[in-house]
């Protein structure tokens, strides 16, 4: 009888409170915590920092594992601060010697792979050999890039068999709390680099403990820990032994003109993290996402899927919500971090390079016409109605070597000089090469296809020498890539860090397949241009040269590119955040607090 | 008087009758008629009559239905009504070929496993049939699919190895029944080859079972190749209703739904006519009816 009572008072009570409020507040009510439920779009496919290639996996690593340094929290254009590092490292006048100490007293989690199942200290020699396993091809990694051929000693360490007993010369801890990193040459993005899901730190009792199944079995010493984990969701509690540091919202840049909105001041002076359980729920289909976004009692992010669009704003530009959505959710929306590009790739005859100069110019006609048929314009529309911007070249507006004045050209459609630069080339229906796109399996990239394939035969391109190969999953399709197997490579690249240099490394010759290089782009210009500039810190001269890389790119006609999306991130007006996955993922997530109800009481008095 | 008797017998035949019966069945004669005209929609996409510019882009992102689009335009502007249009064409060549191949290899299983039932040859035939049949059918597609990779007639090949055993199955069990009556065994006396016997003497007589299965498999094969699309595991190259559906969601958050009625509606009229005429002619194929 009892239990029916409380029943039908918790309907009652469920009954009289707001849509928005219910998962709090149910949450609070049943369990006493706060729960934020987050929504991605994809699960990750590991949760090994060695691997945590993409903007996922960084939502789970950067969270439950440490990083030496990390972006301000609100600081825009983004800012480095340190996070376990105690504070920026000392760096030699010829910037090529690094002495980072880090924190006392940092503790991984408990877990069964420590002796008495207690989490340790962390020390300095993790990172060490956290960053070590980037050059341990037993543990496939995939981030090595970042470091190749910039330490001193580790490449040859690599060489002589990844052995962990062996110290590295440019590679130390001098004690428990201060590391030493000496480089070759300068690197100005190294400690970019260092607050990626790439550099986080692991303890290497659990790596060995639980051997592949550290994959899914995280043990980090970072503001959450993962307690459950599958293809459906993950689950976080906070980490009781996370380090108590107040936040200081003014150094973590906030700026209350454009932020207070998001009510993060109450943060102000607490120690993060202020959610008890962290919930992440994997919903690929956007239907299903926005519809457990607007239900109000699931999860309370998402990212607008782009066929919301007409519905919910009222404007493009500016982006502002129809007062339905405003009076219920907060919004942020911003350009990308990154691009999408479609690249040709030069080591197939059919569009690159050939080794008789007439026929090597012949293709670079042909890569030309396809440039100059190519409708931006059209692909922003249909895609992503029209909420992307279109630039030439690889240089993204998101970077501060952005630039506005550079000539449209390569991303106006003329038909009329598509045609004449195929007849220029001699090109006809019958001798040109056919044309395989590639894309992972699904109807966008079929309507990609058909949609570029339509441009084409516009030109004079014939329909039946242009086809699609679909690969069954993203994976097959990225294997594809490293493998250099396609002629025409269309991708998406999301910036690492905020640099240009992340993006012009795409076109860097000694990066070609299996590198980063998927067109396999080989200009000595570029590449000296790009050897100089990598050593050099922001700067005018640094900009210009940049830029000239850029034009190179767009001159040789080796991609059509770029477009960025705008992304806009909404969630529920209970959730104190300003949660932008912009760069490395969901940094942001250990920031996030819930309205309780006393906080609500609070605002409106 | 000689030739009304002549008539009379020849109106007794299975197929006379059947004929007969089918000429007084509205339904079937209804859904024969529209069977009809979309054979002639598939046909005059085949030769190129129309639906020629099902994968241009003529028109702008979602335009409404008007005179110069009939059912609108999808996302990137190409006309839905001509990419209706010719997945007609892709329907029935998968329907045909899958039903026609389908009915073919099951007639011969089944016909040869028949006529030695209770032999090693029937054994073995009756258990591949039990292992096709136990798989489910999308997985196998799915597995056959990613065995084939890029492989167009990947679909056709799982849909044929997985529908050719119901038709097996029936014509194993008409074979059994046939094989005993006199004029077989008269056949076997006079020593005519057993191949001859079962392609030439009992076969034939199955002929009203296969067509009325074949119709089936047909119905069958287009609505698995319409899911097979949509799962994307169906066309490889060219347009299906399946992938207009798949297109659809996509936009029918944002409120556009022409994609998705359109090939609903095709199919649906399609799926309907094909079943009412595959009734209409298992009605006049049975000789039970009156």
């Amino acid at each position: 009888m009892r239990s029916i009572l409380v029943v039908i008072m918790a309907v009652a009570i469920g009954a009289c409170g707001g849509e928005g409020q219910q998962a709090t507040q149910a949450a609070a009510s049943t369990t006493g915590l706060k729960v934020y439920r987050h929504a991605m779009d994809q699960a990750p496919s590991t949760l090994d920092p060695v691997q945590a290639s993409n903007v996922y996996a960084n939502h789970v690593v950067v969270n439950a594992y440490d990083t030496l340094f990390s972006y301000k929290y609100l600081a825009r254009p983004y800012a480095l601060k340190p996070n376990l590092a105690v504070e920026m490292p000392e760096i030699s006048d010829d910037e090529l010697t690094y002495t980072i100490r880090i924190k006392q007293g940092v503790r991984f989690i408990d877990d069964p792979a420590f002796p008495d199942g207690k989490g340790r200290e962390l020390i300095a020699e993790d990172f060490i050999y956290s960053i070590k396993r980037q050059f341990d091809p037993s543990q496939l990694p995939v981030g090595t890039w970042f470091w190749i051929e910039r330490i001193v000693g580790l490449d040859a360490w690599k060489e002589a068999g990844s052995d962990y007993s062996i110290e590295v010369e440019g590679f130390r801890a001098l004690d428990d709390y201060t590391i030493r990193i000496q480089l070759k040459r300068p690197y100005p993005q190294l400690l970019d680099t260092l607050t990626t899901g790439y550099s986080a730190i692991v303890p290497r009792e659990a790596v060995e403990y639980y051997g592949k199944e550290f994959a899914s079995h995280p043990v980090g010493s970072g503001p959450f820990k993962v307690i459950e984990y599958d293809t459906a969701k993950i689950l976080f509690e906070r980490n009781e032994h996370y380090r108590q540091e107040p936040v200081d919202i003014w150094y973590e840049g906030y700026d209350p003109e454009t932020q207070a909105y998001t009510g993060v001041e109450v943060i102000h002076g607490r120690s993060p993290p202020f959610i008890d359980r962290l919930e992440i729920d994997f919903i690929g289909e956007d239907a299903a996402r926005w519809s457990s976004f607007t239900k109000g009692n699931e999860v309370q992010y998402t990212v607008l899927p782009n066929e919301q669009v007409d519905q919910v704003l009222a404007s493009k530009n500016p982006v502002t919500f129809k007062p339905e959505y405003a009076e219920k959710y907060h919004g942020y929306d911003v350009v990308e971090f990154g691009f999408v590009f479609n690249a040709f790739n030069m080591d197939h005859a059919e569009f690159g390079y050939r080794e008789d100069p007439v026929e090597n110019h012949r293709n670079k006609l042909l890569r030309c016409a396809l440039i100059k048929a190519w409708d931006w314009p059209a692909r922003s529309e249909s895609f992503y109605f029209g909420l992307a911007k279109i630039y030439p070249g690889i240089i993204p507006p998101a970077v501060p070597e952005f630039d506005p004045d550079m000539s449209r050209d390569s991303v106006t459609r003329d038909v009329v000089e598509a045609r004449r630069l195929l007849k220029e080339g001699g090109w006809t229906a019958e001798n040109l090469p056919v044309f395989i796109f590639g894309g992972a399996a699904g109807i966008k990239n079929r309507l990609f296809f058909e949609q570029a394939r339509s441009w084409f035969k516009e030109v004079g391109y014939p329909m039946e020498k242009m086809k699609l190969k679909q690969f069954a999953t993203f994976g097959d399709l990225s294997k594809a890539w490293r493998n250099s197997e396609l002629m025409y490579v269309s991708k998406g690249w999301g910036l690492d860090y905020p640099d240009a240099e992340n993006t012009l490394q795409l076109f860097y010759g000694p990066n070609k397949t299996p590198g980063s290089n998927d067109a396999n782009y080989l200009n000595p210009e570029y590449d000296a241009l790009y050897e100089k500039s990598s050593v050099m810190r922001s700067s005018p001269e640094r900009t210009r040269i940049y830029r000239e890389m850029n034009q190179m790119i767009v001159d040789d006609c080796v991609a059509h590119t770029g477009l960025s999306r705008t992304r806009i991130f909404m969630w529920h007006k209970d959730v104190i955040a300003l949660p932008d996955r912009q760069i490395v993922g969901g940094f942001f997530l250990k920031y996030v607090d819930l309205k309780t109800e006393d906080t609500i009481v609070e605002q409106i008095n | 008087m000689s030739g009304q008797s002549t008539a009379a017998i020849r109106r007794e035949g299975l197929w006379s009758k059947a004929v007969y019966k089918f000429s007084r069945d509205r339904a079937g004669l209804v859904s024969l008629a529209i069977v009809s005209i979309y054979t002639i929609v598939a046909l005059g996409a085949w030769g190129g009559l129309w639906a020629t510019e099902w994968a241009d882009v003529t028109g702008g992102k979602w335009m409404p239905v008007s005179s110069e689009h009939w059912f609108g335009t999808n996302i990137i502007g190409q006309d839905i009504f001509q990419r209706a249009l010719f997945s007609t064409r892709t329907t029935f060549e998968v329907g045909f070929v899958v039903a026609l191949l389908a009915t073919a290899v099951g007639a011969l299983l089944g016909a040869v496993a028949g006529f030695f039932s209770g032999s090693w040859i029937d054994e073995i035939a009756l258990w591949m049939m039990g292992v096709l049949d136990s798989i489910p059918f999308y997985l196998f597609v799915a597995a056959i699919a990613f065995a084939l990779q890029d492989n167009p007639y990947a679909m056709h090949v799982a849909m044929i190895a997985t529908f050719w055993t119901t038709v097996a199955r029936l014509v194993r069990g008409e074979v059994i029944k046939l094989k005993s009556l006199e004029y077989v065994e008269a056949a076997h006396a006079i020593g005519v080859p057993e191949i001859v016997i079962i392609f030439r003497h009992i076969l034939p007589n199955t002929f009203h079972i296969l067509l009325v299965q074949g119709t089936i498999t047909f119905v069958a094969a287009i609505k698995s190749e319409v899911i097979l699309s949509f799962l994307g595991l169906g066309v490889k190259e060219g347009m299906s209703w399946g992938l207009m559906i798949s297109e659809s969601t996509m936009e029918v958050m944002a409120g556009f739904f022409n994609n998705f009625l359109a090939a609903s509606a095709f199919l649906f009229v399609l799926v309907m006519a094909f079943n009412m005429f595959s009734d209409a002619l298992q009605d006049a194929l049975d000789p039970k009816k009156v």
